[in-house]
């Protein structure tokens, strides 16, 4: 019995100090929020760096549940370049909504900081230094983002994705996303920052100001800059142009100007085939060639008949009537190939 | 003296003999714009054509029958079930009116036409009609030459085609009439200041706003005129009455359409007329004080009057502002933010997004709608800046707005043509005009003398002459008529000396004469080009019906008339009062040609009753039967051209359903009905596709027909093949499948283990317990 004393003892010591060690090695969940706390504080836009160390830190070495939980924004500064991932629009908004969100919740941590309350951080985490990371959560394609809840124990499985279609809005959907996935509201619109700042309003409209007398003046005396018939009709031409080329169209689809060639790498494709789309380069070129007609036409209506040299004229006339037949035909051919009919004329039958 | 009045009476008859061509040049004009659009009628038959046509035809027939109060006051309780429509008060009456009076007046005149044949015909009426409007706008712009080419040329554009073939029965078939007539009298008033043409103005504007949404182009459009003119020191009295009175008399008229109501004047779109009535009142008043003061008071007077016109500027618009602010959309509906911001309704508001033709317009579609006119707009805006008068600004003005919005919507192309038929008439005009004087000039030169250098200085001398004269001819816009020249005389003096400086300071304004005649030859091809385009636009491209389709196949012509099949079947074949559900296309449709109750159709103003329809069609079976169910739908219509090819059925308009279901309904999620972004109906498809309603039924029994169900419009085999629906019966389907009707099983029949509860909850009334009998012998 007496033997079997101290060995009980020993173990409830040893126990007990094993409890205790990793007690010292594992710092309390307050202590890490309140880490956390710090590491915010020393990022401007109110989000925290992570890498591999922070990482272990907060998620792996950190008991469950924790006191917090993290939104994840994985990015790869090799990738930033490739322009279809949008990862540094895709990073802005993402530290846009964290600041929102951090203005929207200072008062909340500032008045109710006991324990327990459920607390929100946004992280970043780069590839490049923190690759051991990034196949700790399983993250092999970009854009991606990620939620970390509190009582996440894998990174992997218990951790919320993000949908590629969450990103399409920006921070908005964004928000969307953690409203809905982690019952976390924001609690208010997304703070932009607006186009101009405050200051540089105060400025303009100063300026405004400053210039009204002068610019009145010159409108009643008539000699500005829009009583000039030429500006008025370059303008008038240019948005014709635009509009005739299907601007709009490449703009609210997001046309790019052109395609590379799936079976050849090396070609560009800048003519699309079938009316329902068209590429950019495409659509300025045929608006540039109507432009090139209609110009022609104006020239030698209403400016050639002035010119002296009658050799001159015959010159101009020839080669403007040769662009201008160019042109024509080659609006039609392509107007053929793209959309594919036939136009023909309807003759009487005896004419067969 | 003797010679002088000779040359005289030759200019009176030569002048005669030009107005007698020129009226039947447009009585030509008018024959052919009316023609050109009965190929539709030529190659199908004499029908409406289309969706909304049959709506407005189904109005005018209720306004025929039932007279006009009863047309104003008309609750139809037809459509929209079960919220009921008050068409009297949210359809534009223009075009209604318009044919039922067309109609009346026959009728009186013992002309006895159905009510069909004059809806059928009223576009390509109105379609002469806008021919000439144009004629009278171009001529008041630049002369009477440019009137007669714009005419010709709008009397067969494309775009305008296609919204006025004989049967496309449509608002803007009249619409553009009044926008070309409005603009005209605008014109009109602008250059003559007569009193008598801006109420005209107004009556013209009122009538285009009982015709047309599009009223909004026009009340927006003036004022930036009037603005544009102001700004660049433009301002004539003759801009003040053509500009106040239409504010004030079109804002009241308009107000009285039931349909705009006080939105004309609680709405942004017209907040910018009032903004510039403001203005135009305020330079009124700087221009009156400076007529009365001497130099040196009106500039101490300017000062007060700017600060103080400015202050009252600033307050007004401050009040807009905030008004304009405490509203959520900003004032504006969704198709004009669309059109201000493209970008907008393909974010947020799918219903508009979904419309073909609110899409943005490639390149190939502004070569489809205005052909060859799009190369001679460039030459039309420049012709419009030499010499620039107010007509000729606001025509450019016009012009960049229409090609911008056009670029926005693919419908507004339909204001585009009108612009660019009439700059294309001034450039083609202007054209023909040198190269004809070129050749007119020198031709009896080369007979004459071809070495008599002396003659040539006394034959240059005659041709400026000419020159001037013809010149001074074109900037009278209005040589005829001028009831107060008193305020023209001024503006024309400063014209005619613009013209003939340049004129006397270069000779001889001709070209050579082989070139001339080579780019008439050109001109001509060009022009002949159009012609045969539009022509065959007229005939192939924008006649077809769409109610009736037809195919040419190698053993000849094949006709499909499943739509009117299928309505017939349910007119005859179904309770008067039944309801039928369908995709919100056919709604028009379906209450003219079957006479049933639908729930939703193509007047798209209950979003929330659509997506419910949206979200019944993208549900599995039960779920959706239950929607159906709470609607009170007997009968569910869907469109499939799987079997004959036909593109346009409700498979493809499936992934709108689900976007428009989803934006109400969230739990109907876009990507559940895509793989890996695709939209299927394979083997591949997902399964939620595979049991949502719409691809049940759609393709429920489709695998009878060839064995493997292959479908001819997505060009592939169907996922899923062989099942058997549980809640819908199939009722009837047209001959070549484009139409399946469903009936909604009955619940008893279905839920055996519920009837007990529906039997201890209903146990009063004779019919209950009748059907409950019959429950117990059915084998269910």
């Amino acid at each position: 019995m007496a033997s079997q004393m101290p060995i009980a003892t020993s173990l409830l010591i040893l126990l007990l100090l094993i409890l205790g060690g990793a007690a010292a090695s594992s710092p309390s969940g307050e202590d890490l929020v309140a880490e956390l706390e710090t590491l915010r504080s020393q990022s401007p836009s109110g989000f925290i760096h992570l890498d591999d160390r922070l990482v272990s830190r907060f998620l792996t070495s950190a008991a469950t549940p924790r006191p917090y939980s993290l939104f994840i924004f994985f990015d790869a500064a090799q990738l930033r370049s490739k322009p279809e991932l949008h990862l540094p629009h895709l990073h802005s908004e993402f530290a846009l909504l964290s600041a929102s969100f951090a203005a929207h919740h200072r008062k909340d941590d500032a008045s109710s900081s006991f324990p327990g309350t459920h607390r929100l951080f946004f992280c970043d985490i780069e590839f490049g230094e923190s690759q051991n990371s990034f196949a700790l959560f399983g993250v092999s394609s970009l854009p991606h983002a990620r939620l970390v809840p509190a009582s996440a124990l894998s990174l992997r499985d218990d951790s919320i994705p993000m949908d590629q279609s969450d990103f399409s809005r920006g921070a908005e959907s964004m928000a969307d996303f953690l409203e809905a996935k982690a019952k976390i509201p924001l609690g208010g619109p997304i703070l932009r920052p607006p186009p101009i700042s405050p200051r540089q309003a105060l400025f303009l409209l100063a300026a405004l100001l400053i210039s009204s007398p002068f610019l009145i003046r010159r409108v009643l005396a008539g000699d500005t800059l829009v009583h000039d018939r030429r500006l008025w009709m370059a303008l008038a031409l240019f948005v014709y142009f635009f509009g005739v080329s299907g601007t709009m169209h490449n703009i609210i689809r997001n046309m790019p100007m052109f395609l590379p060639d799936r079976s050849n790498p090396d070609r560009l494709i800048f003519f699309f085939q079938g009316s329902g789309m068209q590429l950019g380069a495409e659509g300025f070129a045929v608006g540039f060639l109507y432009m090139v007609v209609g110009l022609v036409l104006a020239f030698a209506t209403h400016a050639l008949a002035r010119w002296k040299s009658v050799s001159a004229q015959r010159g101009f006339m020839l080669v403007g009537m040769l662009v201008s037949y160019w042109a024509v035909s080659k609006v039609i051919y392509l107007d053929n190939w793209k959309t594919g009919y036939s136009i023909h004329a309807f003759w009487p039958n005896s004419w067969r | 003296m003797a010679a002088s009045s000779e040359t005289k009476g030759e200019g009176t008859l030569r002048k005669a003999f030009g107005g007698v061509l020129g009226f039947f040049i447009l009585l030509l004009i008018g024959a052919f714009a009316f023609s050109i659009r009965l190929f539709s009628v030529i190659k199908y038959e004499s029908v409406i054509h289309e969706f909304d046509p049959y709506f407005n035809y189904r109005v005018t027939q209720f306004l025929t029958k039932n007279g006009i109060y009863d047309f104003w006051n008309w609750f139809d309780d037809r459509t929209w079930y079960p919220l009921g429509r008050v068409i009297g008060g949210t359809v534009y009456p223009g075009l209604t009116l318009t044919a039922g009076s067309i109609w009346w007046l026959l009728n009186n005149l013992n002309i006895p036409l159905s009510v069909e044949t004059v809806c059928v015909f009223t576009a390509p009426i109105f379609s002469a009609n806008a021919s000439w409007a144009t004629y009278l706008l171009t001529k008041e712009v630049k002369g009477t030459g440019a009137g007669l080419t714009a005419a010709a040329l709008l009397a067969m554009v494309p775009s305008y085609i296609s919204r006025s073939v004989a049967g496309s029965y449509d608002n803007e078939a009249v619409a553009i009439f009044a926008l070309i007539f409005t603009f005209y009298l605008y014109i009109k008033t602008l250059n003559t200041g007569s009193l008598f043409y801006a109420t005209l103005n107004a009556l013209s504007y009122f009538y285009m706003v009982c015709s047309w949404g599009g009223y909004t182009f026009i009340i927006n459009l003036i004022p930036m005129h009037v603005l544009l003119c102001i700004v660049t020191g433009r301002y004539s009295p003759r801009l003040y009455i053509a500009y106040a009175p239409l504010v004030v008399l079109g804002t009241l008229l308009a107000s009285l359409v039931p349909v705009v109501g006080f939105n004309a004047v609680m709405t942004s779109e017209h907040f910018a007329s009032f903004l510039v009535f403001i203005i135009i009142h305020v330079v009124a008043l700087v221009y009156y004080i400076k007529g009365i003061l001497s130099p040196k008071m009106f500039k101490v007077a300017v000062t007060l009057v700017v600060t103080i016109g400015i202050a009252v500027c600033c307050a007004v618009l401050a009040i807009l502002i905030a008004l304009v602010a405490s509203s959520p959309t900003k004032g504006w509906s969704g198709r004009s933010l669309s059109l201000l911001d493209p970008t907008y309704a393909s974010k947020y508001i799918p219903i508009i997004a979904s419309v073909s033709e609110h899409q943005p317009p490639t390149w190939p579609s502004y070569f489809m709608d205005i052909n060859v006119l799009a190369f001679l707009v460039p030459a039309g805006i420049v012709a419009c800046f030499l010499p620039l008068s107010d007509a000729s600004s606001f025509m450019v003005l016009y012009i960049t707005t229409s090609v911008y919005f056009s670029g926005v919507m693919v419908r507004l192309m339909l204001v585009l043509a009108p612009a660019a038929c009439i700059m294309s008439g001034i450039a083609l005009s202007e054209a023909f005009d040198v190269f004809t004087r070129s050749i007119k000039l020198q031709l009896p030169k080369l007979f004459e003398s071809p070495s008599g250098s002396g003659d040539i200085d006394s034959t240059q001398d005659e041709v400026v002459k000419v020159d001037n004269k013809s010149a001074t001819d074109k900037s009278e816009t209005a040589p005829k008529e001028r009831p107060s020249k008193k305020n023209r005389k001024k503006e024309r003096e400063i014209v005619e000396t613009t013209i003939k400086k340049p004129l006397n300071a270069k000779r001889l304004l001709v070209l050579p004469l082989e070139a001339s005649s080579v780019a008439i030859l050109l001109l001509i091809i060009f022009g002949a080009f159009y012609v045969v385009h539009c022509v065959w636009a007229a005939a192939e491209a924008y006649s077809a019906p769409s109610i009736v389709l037809t195919s040419h196949s190698h053993d000849g012509l094949h006709v499909f008339d499943d739509f009117r099949e299928a309505y017939a079947w349910l007119r005859h074949n179904t309770d008067v009062d039944d309801k039928v559900a369908s995709w919100w296309d056919y709604g028009y449709q379906t209450t003219a040609m079957a006479n049933r109750t639908v729930i939703v159709d193509n007047n798209t103003w209950n979003n929330t009753h659509i997506a419910t329809v949206g979200t019944a069609m993208s549900s599995p079976e039960k779920p959706a039967w239950e929607i159906f169910n709470s609607l009170d739908v007997k009968y569910v219509l869907v469109v499939f051209g799987g079997l004959v090819g036909y593109p346009s059925d409700d498979i493809n308009k499936f992934l709108w359903m689900v976007r428009i279901g989803g934006g109400v309904f969230p739990h109907i999620r876009e990507p559940d009905y895509l793989r890996d972004g695709q939209y299927r109906i394979d083997a591949h498809a997902t399964p939620t596709m595979l049991n949502c309603l719409m691809y049940k039924l759609s393709y429920y029994r489709f695998v009878e027909t060839d064995g493997k169900g292959f479908d001819r419009v997505r060009r592939t085999e169907i996922g899923k093949k062989h099942f058997k629906l549980t809640h819908f019966e199939e009722v009837f389907t047209t001959h070549h499948w484009m139409v399946r009707i469903y009936k909604l099983k009955s619940p008893k029949n279905r839920i055996r283990g519920k009837s007990k509860k529906s039997k201890s909850n209903s146990k009063t009334g004779p019919s209950n317990s009748k059907r409950h009998s019959n429950l117990r012998k059915n084998p269910w």
